[in-house]
Parts: C-alpha cells; structure tokens; sequence
C-alpha cells in the first residue's frame, strides 16, 4: 500500500534525502504561498460578502482548502524528489547469510525451516540477486562460513551466534565491497540477542542486513524451560528453591509435573496448572541440598504425548554444596529462655558452628561452643575477652547474632566494627528483640545503626511482655527463612496456626530495600500490625530483625514432634550466613555453558581485614575431565579494586572445576573452589520459535527491511538501495505519486461537498 | 430445644478449651507455714522475661514412720517466702530478669505449664504423680522444660520420689551429676557441696532428716546429655533460702543455697 501512495518502498524513504531540483529558494515559494493566500482570501472575502449563505466561518474554509491547493501546485513546481544511493550493478557482492542450525530442521507443518529458506532461495531470489551483483553464500552457526552452493546446508550446527556471524561477515567488507547482506534465519540466537556493540560495528559500515524470517512465531503445542534459577553454592543438607520459569502453547489449563533430579535420582518434584497461553509462569521447587559436593540438578517438565518439540523441556544446572560451617557468634545480654531455645534450635544443623557469649551476672560472662552436637569450648581462651575487639577476630566470623544486648555495651570501635561487618566483610546480622535491644538498647544511636533495616523509633519502651499473633506478608510467603511447610498455601496457615509469641518489640519503620517476611498483631489492647521479621542486603552483607524475645512459645506450645521453631530458626540462620564471602570468591558469570566454550573467570580478592587486594598475584588452576590441568593467570579488571578476570576456552564438552589461589608476595591470602560445566547439542532445543522481533530489530538498526518468506522476492528490488559498497547517487521523481494526486482531487471534491451542502455552487 | 442444647454445648466447649490452652494468671495460695508467709511484694505485676514455676502437685497418703500426718509435707513447704528470697537471689546476684513472684503450675492436662519452662518442686517424696500428670510431665521436659526438687530426704522419700519419676521415665538413669558439670560452673564454681540442713537445724543441731545423711545432687539427662530434672536430695535448700535473714541460720549453708540455685536456673537458660 505504501509503495503503491508513495511510488517507492519505504526503504527508499528511509535511506534518501529530500530535495527540490527546481533550484529556486525555498524563501520563493513561501513567499508565493503567503501572496496566495492573500488574494484569495480578498477575492473570496468580496465574493461572499454579498451572499447570506457565505458567512465567515464557511468563507474561512473556503479559503483555507483554496490556499492549501495553492501551496500544492507551489510545491509541485518546484520538483521535489529523492537523492538516494543505489549500487552499481556487477560492482558490488551481496551476502546471503543462512542459518544452518538445528532449529532449521524444525518442521513448521509443510516444510522444515531449512527447506523454506532453499525455496526462497531458488524461487527466484538468487537469480535476480545474481543478476546485478556478485553473491557469496555463507552457512551461519556460532560463525559464518563461505559456501559455494545451497547443498553445502546441513542444519545440523548446535548453536547460532547471529552477531558473531555478521561481525565476521561485515569484517569481509572491509576488503571486498559488499553491499548489502540478507539473512534467513528464525532469529533463534543461543547468546541472547545481538549486541550493542555488533550492532554499531555494522552500522559503521553502513551495511543494511536485510532479514527473512523463517519458522512459526509461536508453536502449537510445546511447553519450554526458560529458565532456572537456582542458587550457584550452598551449605550442606540447605533447603533450596528451583525457580523454574517456563511458558506454553496449546495445553492451557492443564496439568503438569516438576521434577528436580540428581543423576537418576529424583529430589523433589511439584505438580503445577499450565497458566495461559504464552504467559511466562514461574514456579518454585524445594529440595535439600544434601551432602557436599558439586550436584548437577535437571528441571524437568514431563512432556505431553503430542507435544512438538519435548527437547526443550528439560535444563541443568550446578549446585556447588560447599562443606563449610559458618561459624556465628551469638551475644546475648541477659539469661532468657529465648537464648535457650535458640541454642537448642540450631544444635542439631550440623552446617552451623554457633559460638554464645551471655552476659550472665552484671560482671560475668558465659562462653559457649555449639558444633555437630557437641557442647563445651574447643580453644578454652576463646573469646575469653567477651566480643572481640579485632577486626581479625570479630570477621573470623560468619555471622552475628545480638539479643537482649544494649549498644553502649559495645565501644565504639566495636559496634563500628560489627558496621563494617556488614558492609565490608559481607557478613550476616541478625538482631533480637528483647528489654535491651533495638531502641529500648540504644542501638538507633550507635554507629551501627545505619544496618539495620528499619528506622528505630525514637521512643524508649518498645518491647512489651504480651502476646501477639503472628503472620506472613506476601514476600513471606515466598521467602525459604518462613518456609516450614512445602506447599506455600499450607505454609501460611501453618503459620496462622502457631503459638503467640510471648513478647514482641515494636522495631519501627522498614527503610527503602527491606523486605518485611512478617508481622505481629497484639492479641490484646487492639495495637496495630507491625513488622516482626524484616531483611535487608547492606554493602556486601546482609541484616535482619526478628522484634521478638518470646518464639520459645512455638517450641514449648507444640507438639515434641513439631519442627516448625527448629526449621525456622535454621533456615533463619543459615540465611544469615549462607551468603557471607570468604577471602577469596572465585566465580562465572554461566556455570553451564550451553555450546559455548568460551568463559569468564572472575575473582575477588580480600585481604586478611577483608580490604580489596589490588596487588595480589591470583592463579586460576583449572582441572577437567579428559584435559592436561591447566594454570591460567588473572588480571586486575580496570574498574573494580580487587576483582581479577580471565577469559578461557573449554575445549570439550564436560565438567570444569576450579581452584583460585590468591597470594600477595609470599602470603597466601586463600583459596576458592568453584564449577562449570560445558554441555554440547542443548543450545538449539530452546527459542525454536522465529524471534522476528530479534529480526526486525537487526534490519531496523541496519537501514534493512524484514521479510516474511512469501515476501522475499520483493529483496530482489529493494536491495539496490545502499550506501555501502560500491554506490551511485541517483534522483528519484516525486511530483508523479499517486498520494498527490489524490490529495489534489480531495481536497476539490470537499470544497465541492461543502459548497453543496451550503447550497452556493 | 435441641439446637439450643448443641449451642450451648459448643460455647461450653469453646470455654473449656479456652481456660485449658490458655496461660493461666497470677494465683496466691495460703501458706501452710506460719514462718513462710510473705506479702505480694510492690511490683508483683511487673512482666519479665523469666518466672519461676512452681509445682503443685497432689500428695500422697502414705503414712510416715515417725508418725507425722503426711498432710503437712506437701508442694506448699515454704511458700511463698523461699520463692520470694530466691527470687530476690537472683535478681541481685545474676542478670537474670526474674519476676518476683512465682507462678504456681499443674500437670492438669491443660497448657498453661509449657508456659513456664522452669518448675521447682519440693517435699516430693510426698508427691503422687497418676499416668496422666507423668505423661505430661514428660512431654514438657522433653520439649525443653526443667524440674528441679528439692527438700525430700532418706529412702523412704526417694522411694516414693521415684515411684513417681519412674511413672515419667520408666527407662532413663538417675545419676550423680559429675563435679565438671556445667551445672556446677555455670556462674558459681561449687566444687565443695556441704549439706544444707533445713530450719530444724536451728533448734535440734541436726543436719540431717531420717537416714539421709549424705547430700545428693543427681539428675535425669536428656538424649542429648542434658539435665533435665535436677534432683537435691537430702538437702533442704528452700528452708535454707527461706530462713537466710534468720541470723540463728548458718550464713554459709544460705550462700550455698543461693549460689546452687543461680547455677540450676542459668544451667536451664545456657543448655
């Protein structure tokens, strides 16, 4: 339609300049149009004046459609056109990119993908192309390769880099005068799109990719992992959450099944409802960790019986369950039964190592060890002191707990300490409510204060000895610290069903970023809904609140069989320390490469106060199956003080464990471990659905066009336009097309209509 | 008239269950001692963090061979005063934040005792425990509560003391508590325990009761080697708390009292 107004495609349009070839200035005709108007505007004003049915307002229109033919026929004479640059013919080659990966041999009801791209190929397409400029045929997977002929396709590439291929394509240009590049493909790109920095590389040269779309852009009956998300480490026997995220087509309202396994064994599986179609439904699955060691999880939905593609149904990852124990220091400022049943809670979590230091009488203190089930103090002189008054020893810790302790107990140094825990250690802080905590102990005006993750009130006699009742918050219903029943809904009645709390403590405000998992509402004297349980991330840690002294209740007031306050307080715990670094933090960005090789090593690096090392030599000793150990040296990243990176190749498909080790001069500042795993022949069974806004978006940026298949022969046309290669500037008439003439004629047929109307013809 | 009925069934239902899982208030009792009565103190409404249980038990009808009525031996023995000083001991001497009065609790099947992880009980070689009063018994030690007895003296007593426990644990040990127990090191280091003769020390010099001559600390420990009923056997530490501003009572069997029981609760609270 737009050429058929317009004369020319839009291409046309978007690549030429507008110019008048008449010569004379632009002033002229301005002028002309403003004398126009002002004689008919006299001629028409004069004319009505006489007449009872011209009245001003229709003798305003009069001259309004008047001077608007005017202006027209100015136009008209003064030529205007477009200056576009088209491609000398047999000077210039065009690149005909096409996929040849696997997804190409997904049938799409009559034909598969590959067959498709042939047909356009040699409908027609090839030999007009041939016609007027030399063709160079490339087969496209993770990199573009020149053929000579179409039955040089395979389909059979497990991946497709589209922007790697075109970089390597347009490098090509720089030697040889190409065009213009066409690519035929479903867009179905393994690295997630085509970047930036591709994108401006093409631009540069100022190559338009044109693009035709293969394949269906939805699938009539799939259902397909797009994701799972799944924490890279955890402690041993963790309880986990597999965020699966996953769309389909075509079994809307159905059931279907979950399954996390490891090797053949089945962890933990779910049944879920298929939501609506194309909706990207996100589903968690709670599993146990288990023992150390590195765990390869597959999520898995059962796939249906008729379902199309089934290879997408399935996705690994790692889990490295690291056998550390964190070790945690709990302060507590007075005897209470809450400290009690904590200890008590946690003492069978053998991943914890939980150390107490309780404030027995006004000028005693009472140490005490908690690991594997074993009561009594290893090192005898340990925290003999009370809390440490060393940054090396107060962040030989992994976590802290404060209870019924005031803030003036600590110097000043100590509570900027248990700061600087948080913030530059990254480690976790849980605080207690209690007569001596929170406000009630001081802490909103200690230098601690900016960690915690509410806005203490000002007021003193906020912990109260009454009950509350207690309840999740939407994010608590999510949260895996509240999780101490599987299925979410059961979990919140659980917790609806538990024993009060016998104290609660009114911890003020959340700040911007904490999470409230749940609040409290006093049974008596009608007091508000207030936060219980608040979380909040600070600098590299993390804090949290639990305004009570009295969850005890939830042991005590229960069955002995129940394990709700025991699970809670674990689960508490562990996420207190769960994420808190070690000195040397080595990772990847993707711990399962999906047919890819390459990887990114990265590291970060802390001295023995936990300051970034910036002068340390980092070694990244890499150990595979099959593979010669390999020691790659790491680089200071530019940007990030104690962040090392390097790039590698896995050469094969398998599992890749790595150990950094970091040293400055002769000291040894430690160690880190971590996986990943290349997996070959998986890439191409995901997105096998056409990404035609990936396509569009390429052409688009690139000064191409999209085209569906049926459309294609159009290229043939369409691709003289360029200003790469080899070009000339060429002049394009615009006087002739159809859309002025029409608006000519209508804008004389609604004079004539309003004239009518009016009864003054 | 039937719907009426099933009505005030159900309400009738709904408050029984309400007074039975509900934590009962504060309740003073009669003295059955003319030396133990104690006015309520000044801030016996203050809530704090820990209360001392105090259990209340039914007796049993033995007769006992000196031919006392048995009556007189029963969960009342120096109360309230002994709980008073003993409550006093402790806000003065740890930080504790203990109320000052105690709270008098029952094996009566309801929940209220799971509210009061700390009981103290005394003269139970005079108590009577049925099945039901020792299967709640030993639900609440093994969900995290503690017993701790006191003043009940020679065989005779323990016989009957144990009758009861064996009803509670008919299959775990009472043990001497070992000298490097933490019970005995938790505030106070008590490696010496002398006896603690009770008030009748006062007027007959005698420190012991019946035939038991030998001060006993025993206990009952839980799978995970904890203490969960800490047994005093042939000491008498309430009359000794009781009577600690009695000047005619020895200070030092007072102090030892004192500090043992400060060990007993903070052993509670650490373990």
């Amino acid at each position: 339609m737009f050429e058929f107004l317009f004369k020319y495609p839009l291409s046309i349009y978007r690549q030429g300049t507008f110019i008048f070839l008449a010569g004379w200035p632009l002033w002229l005709m301005g002028l002309g149009v403003l004398v126009a108007a002002g004689v008919l505007g006299f001629l028409i004003w004069r004319q009505g004046s006489g007449s009872s049915r011209m009245g001003v307002v229709r003798r305003a229109s009069v001259w309004v459609l008047q001077t608007a033919l005017a202006f027209l026929l100015l136009f008209l004479i003064w030529h205007p056109a477009l200056s576009v640059s088209t491609l000398k013919p047999q000077q210039n080659i065009v690149a005909v990119v096409i996929d040849d990966s696997t997804s190409m041999t997904t049938d799409d009801e009559n034909s598969t993908r590959k067959e498709a791209a042939e047909k356009v190929l040699n409908g027609g397409l090839l030999k007009a192309l041939q016609e007027k400029f030399q063709v160079r045929l490339y087969r496209m997977s993770d990199h573009a390769e020149r053929i000579d002929k179409l039955e040089q396709l395979t389909a059979g590439a497990t991946a497709t880099h589209i922007g790697e291929s075109l970089k390597q394509v347009a490098a090509d240009a720089s030697s040889l005068p190409i065009g213009a590049m066409i690519l035929l493909s479903d867009g179905s790109d393994n690295t997630g799109g085509v970047d930036l920095e591709t994108l401006s590389e093409i631009r540069r040269q100022r190559i338009p990719v044109h693009t035709i779309g293969l394949g269906r852009e939805t699938m009539s009956r799939d259902v397909e992992i797009s994701n799972v998300d799944v924490s890279a480490r955890a402690l041993p026997e963790s309880r986990l959450g597999a965020t699966v995220s996953f769309h389909q087509h075509g079994y809307t309202g159905q059931k279907a099944k979950i399954t996390l396994r490891e090797g053949s064994k089945v962890v933990a599986s779910q049944d879920v409802t298929l939501k609506a179609e194309g909706t990207e439904q996100v589903e968690t699955v709670l599993f146990n960790a288990g023992d150390a060691g590195v765990k390869t999880l597959e999520a898995s939905i059962d796939p249906f019986p008729n379902e199309e593609n089934p290879r997408n149904n399935r996705v690994t990852r790692l889990v490295n369950v690291d056998p550390r124990k964190p070790k945690i220091l709990y302060m507590e400022g007075e005897p209470r039964w809450e400290f009690k049943f904590l200890r008590r809670a946690v003492e069978d979590d053998h991943t914890l190592h939980l150390y107490s230091i309780l404030r027995t009488a006004p000028n005693k203190i009472y140490r005490q060890e908690q690991e594997d089930g074993k009561q009594g103090l290893t090192n005898i002189n340990e925290l003999k002191d009370g809390f440490p008054t060393k940054v090396e020893d107060l962040f030989g810790f992994d976590g802290l707990v404060f209870g019924s302790v005031d803030a003036p107990y600590l110097t000043k140094n100590q509570q900027d300490m248990v700061k600087q825990f948080v913030d530059r250690r990254g480690g976790g802080v849980l605080f207690l409510g209690g007569k001596d905590s929170l406000s009630d102990g001081g802490w909103a005006k200690s230098a601690a204060a900016d960690i915690l993750p509410t806005t203490l009130p000002e007021r003193k006699n906020t912990y109260s000895f009454a009950g509350a009742d207690v309840e999740l918050t939407p994010e608590g219903r999510d949260s895996l610290i509240t999780r101490i029943e599987e299925d979410p809904n059961k979990n919140v009645e659980r917790w609806k069903k538990l024993p009060y709390i016998r104290t609660f403590q009114d911890p003020g405000d959340p700040k911007l970023g904490a999470v409230v998992l749940a609040n409290f509402v006093p049974r008596e004297g009608g007091g508000a809904k207030r936060p219980l349980l608040v979380t909040m991330n600070y600098g590299r840690g993390r804090t949290a609140i639990f305004a009570t002294g009295g969850s005890w209740r939830w042991q005590m007031l229960q069955p002995l069989a129940d394990m709700s306050h025991e699970m809670f307080y674990r689960q508490l715990l562990r996420w207190v320390v769960s994420d808190t670094p070690r000195h040397i933090t080595g990772s990847t960005p993707k711990s399962l490469l999906a047919d890819e090789s390459h990887v990114k090593l990265r590291a970060e690096v802390r001295d023995k106060t936990y300051l970034p090392a910036g002068d340390a030599t980092v070694e990244a000793h890499i150990t595979g199956e099959g593979i010669p150990p390999e020691v790659v040296n790491m680089t200071p990243e530019p940007l990030e003080q104690g962040v090392y990176g390097a790039d590698w190749t896995a050469p094969k498909a398998g599992s890749y464990y790595v150990e950094v080790v970091a040293k400055r001069a002769a000291e040894e500042l430690g160690t880190d471990t971590f996986t990943f795993r290349r997996e070959d022949g998986i890439a191409e069974n995901f997105h096998v659905e056409q990404n035609r806004e990936l396509l569009q978006k390429l052409s688009a940026e690139t000064g191409g066009s999209y085209y569906k298949p049926a459309d294609a022969q159009k290229l043939g046309k369409d691709i003289n336009y360029s200003q790469a290669g080899i070009t000339v500037r060429e002049t394009r008439d615009l006087w002739d097309m159809p859309a002025i003439f029409l608006l000519f004629l209508g804008i004389r047929a609604a004079e004539w209509l309003l004239r009518r109307r009016w009864g003054v013809i | 008239m039937r719907l009426r009925a099933a009505i005030f069934l159900t309400l009738g239902g709904l408050v029984t269950w309400g007074i039975l899982h509900a934590q009962k208030p504060f309740l003073s009792y009669e003295s059955t001692e003319d030396h133990a009565i104690a006015p309520l103190p000044p801030d016996w409404e203050r809530q704090a963090e820990w209360t001392r249980g105090r259990l209340k038990y039914t007796s049993s009808t033995w007769e006992h061979p000196n031919g006392q009525n048995t009556g007189r031996y029963g969960w009342r023995t120096d109360y309230p005063l002994g709980d008073r000083h003993t409550l006093q001991g402790l806000l003065r001497l740890t930080r504790v934040d203990a109320k000052s009065v105690e709270q008098v609790v029952e094996l009566d099947n309801s929940s209220d005792i799971y509210n009061w992880p700390f009981v103290y009980g005394v003269e139970v070689g005079h108590w009577s425990l049925n099945d039901e009063e020792a299967d709640q018994m030993r639900d609440y030690l093994l969900r995290g509560g503690f017993f701790m007895t006191d003043d009940f003296h020679g065989t005779q007593e323990w016989d009957i003391f144990m009758q009861g426990m064996r009803k509670v644990f008919p299959r775990r040990s009472v043990v001497d508590i070992d000298n490097k127990d933490p019970i005995f090191h938790v505030v106070y280091d008590i490696d010496q325990r002398s006896r603690i003769p009770g008030a009748q020390f006062i007027y007959s010099g005698i420190p012991w009761e019946f035939d038991g001559f030998e001060p006993k600390f025993r206990a009952i420990y839980d799978d995970k080697g904890r203490v969960m009923v800490g047994i005093c056997h042939n000491v008498d530490m309430g009359d000794a708390i009781e009577w600690s501003d009695d000047p005619q009572y020895p200070e030092n069997y007072a102090s030892l009292a004192y500090r043992i029981s400060a060990n007993y609760v903070l052993y509670d609270l650490t373990h």
